[in-house]
Formats: structure tokens, sequence, C-alpha cells
């Protein structure tokens, strides 16, 4: 990781029926992985998605290595786009492309038409053995006939065949098994030591994100409510964050929370337990 | 008799919201579909399509819809020519319905009944297709892999659609036309000659051409109302669902505008 900013996220906003964003600022190092933690519904995934122009934000900027991506001419967001991949939640494969295409997706045009047959195979098979897929079995089937912990897989393998210079991972592991989700986190963690990436790791699995990461953010209400180290994450005395850190912290807080909503039904003065304690 | 000022006004605000909510989807349609015209026309000039997916689009397209609309020409051709022949017998000279036959198909029933046949089997299949892809984030991976949607799922889909549409209303013309001959010789004795003795008589080279060109506007129109309908796709299965119907229902309303358009347009 280095003191270069890669990524610069400038007072983001982003408005759907509700506000999703509100002035999110953020700057990711070259080489760093950071992940973004919050609760559903926070605007995570829009963040993401803002970064390469999936969805445009209402007000603020996002620069990728300096160059705005909502300033450039359409060549510009073209080729700032081929520095970046973007894993997505469901692995958005091509359902009706085979292995093979699919990965060779992750190539830009010019540079398949610049690869023979066989160049481009071993380039697909190496990155599908990077993701730990044996590419003979797996390169001729449909998306359909692999598992969800294999599609995801196959998702990685398209992200990092072109050699982007940032990862964005939009729940990687959602719908895995605890064993598919440790491997795809190993993967993620190899993939950038190896490749030098930069990632940003939009996930629900704390610990996940707390061993991959070089730093943690939490996103609440549309705001960063806390970025730092995994062991400044464990140390916060944040309440939310607690509630992130561990699960009995989680149970504590969710308790507290109901307790505090009866609380507050109890003080309303029409409420049918507020009446039968006056009478 | 009820006065209009006994309307209840909140029933009167929610026709006039109803009816401005209707105006108002319609204009964003009709411009997003404007804007989707010109960047497929502009992926054509830049010569961004693949012709490996036209070909591949042009045979789904065109031999898969071809069964139904041979089934379709055989029953438009011999319905015509029944009607036909049970209106003209007592009055008018049977070679005549060689030329009503002729005319219905090859100006109406021809190019409108494959539109039809186009819409559930082709446009419906386009939208719920690009549909899936949007709601399952494929159009998203697409864009975030620096491929365009429109070169790669709009253009190649209307251009096959332009060259398949006007080949099956050929067809579906010439078979329409055929069974008509058949089935006015079997039930009302009109022989091959006089049937295309009539069928001769009032015959204008500008029908094939008035056809063709129906053909090709709904070749184009259809493609492009159903990928923009997938394209906006947004909702899960429901918005697939959905978004499937309303495509077909704009889909059939803009064939019928478009075949009631023609007539005074070109043939007076």
């Amino acid at each position: 990781m280095t003191d270069e900013v890669t990524i610069a996220y400038e007072e983001v906003y982003k408005r759907f029926d509700a506000p999703v964003l509100s002035g999110v600022s953020l700057s990711v190092m070259r080489g760093e992985t950071i992940s973004i933690l919050g609760t559903s519904g926070t605007g995570k995934s829009v963040l993401l998605k803002t970064t390469i122009g999936l969805i445009t934000p209402d007000r603020g900027d996002v620069k990728i290595e300096g160059e705005s991506v909502y300033h450039s001419s359409r060549t510009g967001i073209r080729d700032l786009r081929r520095t970046v991949r973007y894993v997505f939640q469901y692995a958005a494969l091509f359902d009706s492309l085979n292995i093979h295409d699919n990965v060779a997706m992750g190539l830009d045009p010019e540079t398949i038409s610049g690869l023979d047959k066989k160049t481009l195979l071993d380039r697909i098979a190496k990155s599908l053995e990077d993701v730990n897929l044996d590419p003979r079995k797996v390169l001729a089937k449909l998306p359909a006939e692999l598992s969800g912990g294999m599609r995801k897989r196959v998702g990685l393998a398209r992200a990092i065949v072109g050699e982007p210079r940032i990862i964005l991972y939009d729940e990687p592991v959602t719908g895995l098994d605890p064993v598919n989700s440790a491997t795809v986190n190993q993967l993620i963690m190899s993939i950038a030591e190896r490749t030098k990436v930069t990632s940003i790791v939009v996930t629900h699995d704390v610990a996940g994100a707390l061993e991959m990461s070089h730093r943690v953010a939490l996103l609440d209400n549309g705001k960063l409510r806390f970025v730092g180290s995994p062991e400044e994450f464990r140390r916060s005395d944040d309440p939310l964050v607690m509630a992130f850190a561990d699960r009995d912290a989680a149970a504590r807080a969710a308790l507290k929370l109901i307790e505090h909503e009866i609380g507050d039904e109890d003080d309303e003065p029409g409420s049918a337990h507020a009446v039968s304690i006056g009478v | 008799m009820i006065s209009i000022l006994s309307v209840p006004k909140s029933i009167v605000v929610a026709i006039l919201a109803g009816f401005g909510r209707g105006c108002m989807a319609f204009s964003r349609h009709v411009g997003q579909i404007s804007v989707l015209i010109v960047r497929i026309v502009m992926a054509i000039l830049q010569g961004g399509v693949s012709i490996r997916m036209v070909f591949a689009q042009a045979y789904e397209q065109g031999i898969g819809s071809l069964p139904l609309v041979l089934v379709t020409a055989v029953l438009s051709g011999i319905v015509t020519s029944q009607q036909g022949g049970y209106q003209f017998s007592s009055s008018v000279p049977l070679y005549v319905l060689g030329s009503v036959v002729t005319s219905s198909v090859v100006l109406e029933l021809g190019p409108v009944m494959t539109a039809f046949v186009l819409i559930g089997r082709v446009g419906a299949r386009i939208t719920a297709e690009i549909g899936t892809m949007a709601v399952s984030e494929q159009v998203d991976a697409l864009v975030s892999l620096g491929r365009d949607p429109v070169p790669y799922l709009a253009a190649p889909r209307v251009i096959a659609g332009m060259i398949v549409t006007p080949v099956l209303v050929g067809v579906a013309n010439a078979v329409g036309v055929l069974t008509g001959l058949v089935s006015a010789r079997a039930t009302m004795g009109l022989g091959p000659e006089g049937f295309l003795y009539g069928a001769r008589t009032y015959w204008h080279s500008w029908d094939l051409f008035y056809s063709l060109t129906k053909a090709l506007v709904f070749g184009f129109m259809i493609p492009v109302i159903s990928t923009h309908m997938g394209l906006i796709t947004h909702g899960g299965a429901e918005g697939v669902g959905r978004n499937t119907t309303t495509s077909v229902v704009f889909m059939i309303i803009t064939v019928l505008v478009v075949d009631a358009t023609f007539p005074p347009l070109f043939l007076n």
C-alpha cells in the first residue's frame, strides 16, 4: 500500500425516494484493501456503483487516479473503466455465454483481437486456476451448470483476467456457506497480495472484512460513521461499531433497541399500555 | 342528469392526475426510445455491431418464427377467400375474388399478421431476455466491462428484425395468396386461371412495395420497443413480467397506429 490516492469520493450525494448517500468523502490508497460495512439499505452498493458511473451521484465527484469519472469525455470514462473491474453480488455472468467467453469478456476487445486463440485460452485458463477452478472442467460449461460458489469464482476470474489496477467487490460472499465464504475471502486477499491491486469490498461479513482489509469503513444513514484500521474498529466505543464488531454486542444492541422502542410506545399518551397504567 | 359539478372533487383530481401521469410516462418512453434509436444508428454507422450476432439474431427471429408465420398466412388466405367468395357469389363476378384475396393479403393481412406473430414470439422474448439481464445486473456488468449495451444488445436485434421481417412478410404474402387460390378452387370452383386473371386485373406493383415497406417499419419498431422495455426493467421477476406485458401492449398499439397511418400516406 502506498500514500498515493487511487480513488477519491468527494462529497458524494445520491437520493432515490429518500436520501441514500449524504456527502460521503473517502480516499482509497494505491494497493489498499478497504471494506465498507453497514446495515442493509445504507447505500454501500450505491457508493460502489458511483465509482464507475453505473449510478450517477446527484452531487459530488468520484476521481480515479486523479481523473473525474463524471467530468471526463466518453472515451475518458471508457479508459477509466478499463483500469477498474467490478465483481457483482451474484457474479452477473452472461447466461448465454460459456465460461470461456464469460471470462474473455474481462479483456478489452482490442486485447482479444491482438491475441491468438492459444494465448487467449492460456490467459483465461490461468485466471480460472488463480481462483481454484479447473479450466478443463468448466471452460465449456454455461453459468447455469455451475454452483453458486463456482459462479462467484468465475466472476473473480473475469475481474482479474484483464489485470486491472482496481477491483470493486459488491458483497462477494453473500449467499455462500461459511466454507465457500472463507475461500472467496482468501482469494480476495491472495489476489490483492499478488497483484497489488486496490480493492474496495462491500460486505456484511465482518470477520472476513477485518481479516482481509487494511482499513474498514462503516456507512450509516448515508454517511461514513467510522473509517479506521481493523484494530481501531475492534477497540471503538461507538455503539454501532461495537454492534458490528461482535455478535454478542450486536444481540445486546438489538435488545436495547427493542426495549427503547417499547419504551417509546409506552410513553405515547394514547397507547393501551399507558392507559392501563394510568387507570 | 348528473351534473359534472356533483362529481366529488377528489375523483376529478384523481382522473386528472392519472391522465397527467400517463402523459408523462408516454413522453418519457418516447424520449428514451428516440435516444435509443439515435444510439443504434450511431452504432451501425460506426461499424460497432458484430455481424456474427446479427446473423444469430436473424436466424432466431426468422427461422424460429417461420412455422407460425406460415400457419397464420395459410389461415389468413383461407378465411379471406371464403368470406370474399360468400359475399361476391351472387352479384359480383367470382374472378374478382382473386383481386380481393391478393390485395387483402398483400396490403394488410400479410404484414400485420406477421407483425403480431413477431410481437408474441420475438418482441416478448427480447424484452424478457434483456429485462432478465437488467435485473440480474448483466447489463451493468456489460457497462462495467467497457461494452456499450446498445451495439451489443440492441443494434443486432434491430438489424436482424429489419432484414427478417420483410422476408417473412414476402413469404406470408405468397403463401396467403396461394392458399386463397387453392381454397377458392376447392370450395367455390374458381379455377387458378380465373383467380389469377382477377388478381392481375387489379394488381399494382406499388402494392408489394407498400407491403414490404410496412414490414420494414414493423421490423424496426418491434425490436426497438422490446429492447427499450428490456433495458429499463427493474424490480426482479415481477418487473420482468410487468415490462414484458407492457412491451407487448406498446408493440401492438404501435403496429396498429403505423398500419392506420400507411394508407393515407401511401395509397392516396
